[in-house]
């Protein structure tokens, strides 16, 4: 029944141009389905993002790391464009997904947030039941009928191994689920609505062990279908699920390179710095 | 922790404030009860001399004859709820939209000042509202609201009962209408801080899926924050309710029972309010006045009672 895993058809042109344009470091990787070129981003007056030029290739795992306050998670709020909620943040710079622009007054911030889902650092449960928790997403976007909406239902929690613990209560509240489940249960309500781009900030931080391995073996099959962009405080974390991994300090990118690469041989000494542990 | 052998001694010299300031709070807790409590009596005991000559008939009785003697609340009561009914109508709507405006639309520059409007209408004298409503609702809602609805509503036929009778501009309905003027910014107030007090992360679920405002309102915020809305729905019944003065500007104040909103009635504040001065000591009017004043107490803890609990179960259930 899923049509999920066909590639959306690109729109052609502004592919070769952004990838050529492009000032990503490492050679070979996928086309992108996300780039920055020279993105600022000011919360007020003070600057959060300086000059940021960042491919995320599509169907590839794109870690942001760095301390605290160095601009991860804002990134990531521009690709949604989150910030639009609060007055006094702005974005320039451009900002491409699948070859659009997202940055600008003409972009419809609800659609493309139907396209980028984001999952928190918190599970974030609506005050509703498990199945309407998923079904929240779906049924802005799409009118299915029942068989076909318990069908998507089931589908996206499977495909975050969720299925088996709560398909005896699909109509209890989700707020009564374990913080890993609820975790997952808000990763199957971003699948559910069939995005191209998952944002992931942090998603484990509030988690225990256990469910955090759950969720990063889930990238891994996630990784088939979805572009991932995930920020983590946790370097192991950013080393297993990564398949790129780009470090922020300051404001600024100052390196993005394969995960094995980055973390063996980084090329600036202040990465270097900080996956060795002298600060951050 | 490891037990100290000091702590077991003699108190030091400063602990003798502890317990006189704890002695005059408790004081202090101790006359809000007493006074609750004097004035429920006072209310029972002035009233038992009707409740004991007219019984249950007080309450279902609509005679209000000072000749002969004869009371009954039934009027008044009916007043009184169908008022704070029109008047809880009309401004839950209208306060919801200031809320959602306040909290998800309005910008900074516009928010801060609006929401001080809100409170300062809040703070406006109810004898003000009386006037304003003798002086401009009246006279907008004889000539200008209350003919057309008789020429459109009035001629319906399940309608008709309620849109009927003489555009005189004072009546139920326009008591109503300034009872939701008086309670819109009681209950678009709780509503605000309600709203505000969501996590902003659930809101960014939301609007992360897609969601458009009204879809986050209406399908996150709402649900979250029902019972604590409810709860502030209920202190606006509460004030329109007990609300005397401006109520006796506009009502009519005339002893009668109709369906029709254009008609003239009272209300228990606002009968006990006029009649008062009318009623000599020991009278058995005195006495139906005293003991209406007690079924309005009742009435008003009831919902009083009824906010409390859903404002806590609301509390409870979010954490």
């Amino acid at each position: 029944m899923d049509d999920r895993t066909a590639p959306r058809p690109l729109p052609g042109m502004s592919f070769q141009a952004t990838a050529t344009a492009g000032t990503s470091t490492s050679p070979g990787t996928a086309r992108p389905m996300i780039s920055t070129r020279n993105l600022d981003f000011h919360y007020g007056a003070s600057q959060a993002l300086k000059g940021i030029s960042l491919d995320f290739p599509a169907r590839q795992v794109t870690g942001l790391i760095g301390p605290s306050g160095c601009g991860k998670s804002t990134l990531l709020r521009v690709l949604n464009r989150m910030y639009d909620l609060y007055p006094g943040q702005r974005a320039t710079g451009e900002v491409l997904l699948d070859g659009e622009t997202i940055i600008g007054p003409h972009v419809d911030a609800n659609r493309l947030r139907s396209r980028v889902g984001m999952v928190f650092q918190k599970p974030t449960p609506f005050p509703m039941s498990v199945e309407s928790n998923v079904a929240f997403g779906i049924r802005l976007h799409e009118r299915l009928g029942r068989a076909d909406m318990a069908a998507r239902i089931e589908d996206a929690l499977r495909r975050v191994a969720l299925w088996n613990e709560v398909k005896d209560r699909l109509r209890t509240s989700a707020t009564s689920l374990s913080g890993g489940q609820q975790q997952r249960l808000c990763i199957a309500r971003t699948i559910a609505t069939r995005p191209e781009v998952i944002l992931l900030d942090e998603p484990t931080s509030a988690l225990d062990p256990i469910s955090t391995a759950r969720i990063e073996e889930l990238l891994d099959e996630l990784k088939q279908d979805f572009t991932i962009a995930i920020v983590t405080h946790n370097l192991q974390q950013a080393a297993r699920c990564a398949d790129r991994v780009a470090f922020f300090y300051m404001g600024e990118l100052v390196e993005v390179d394969e995960a094995s690469r980055l973390f063996t041989t980084p090329r600036q000494k202040r990465t270097q710095d900080y996956i060795t542990g002298r600060f951050g | 922790m490891t037990t100290d052998a000091s702590l077991a001694g003699a108190p030091t010299g400063r602990s003798w404030g502890d317990p006189a300031f704890a002695g005059i709070v408790r004081a202090c807790g101790l006359v809000v009860l007493l006074l609750i409590g004097g004035i429920i009596a006072v209310m029972l005991a002035g009233g038992r001399q009707a409740f004991s000559t007219f019984g249950w008939g007080f309450l279902s009785s609509s005679a209000w004859n000072p000749v002969l003697d004869h009371y009954g609340a039934l009027t008044a009561v009916f007043g009184t709820v169908v008022t704070a009914a029109i008047g809880l109508v009309v401004a839950v709507p209208l306060a919801f939209g200031v809320a959602f405006c306040l909290t998800e639309m309005a910008p900074a520059w516009l928010s801060g000042p609006l929401g001080i409007a809100v409170e300062l209408l809040a703070a406006v004298p109810s004898i003000i509202f009386g006037m304003w409503g003798f002086f401009v609702i009246v006279p907008v809602m004889a000539h200008d609201i209350q003919p057309p609805l008789i020429h459109t509503l009035g001629h319906v036929r399940l309608l008709h009962p309620f849109f009927s009778g003489a555009p005189f501009g004072t009546g139920l309905l326009t008591a109503g209408l300034i009872l939701a003027v008086m309670v819109t910014p009681f209950i678009a107030a709780v509503m605000r801080d309600v709203f505000n007090s969501m996590p902003p992360v659930l809101k960014e679920s939301a609007y992360g899926l897609g969601s458009t405002r009204w879809d986050v309102m209406r399908q996150v915020v709402l649900p979250w924050s029902r019972t604590a809305v409810i709860g502030g729905i209920m202190l606006g019944l509460g004030r329109a309710l007990g609300e005397t003065m401006a109520v006796t500007f506009v009502i009519g104040n005339t002893n009668r029972i109709s369906a029709s909103l254009f008609s003239p009635g009272n209300t228990i504040a606002s009968l006990i309010a006029l009649e008062f001065p009318e009623s000599p000591a020991g009278s058995l009017k005195l006495s139906a006045l005293l003991a209406l004043g007690f079924i309005l107490m009742v009435i008003s803890f009831v919902t009083l009672a009824c906010s409390r609990l859903l404002l806590r179960a609301g509390r409870t259930a979010r954490h």
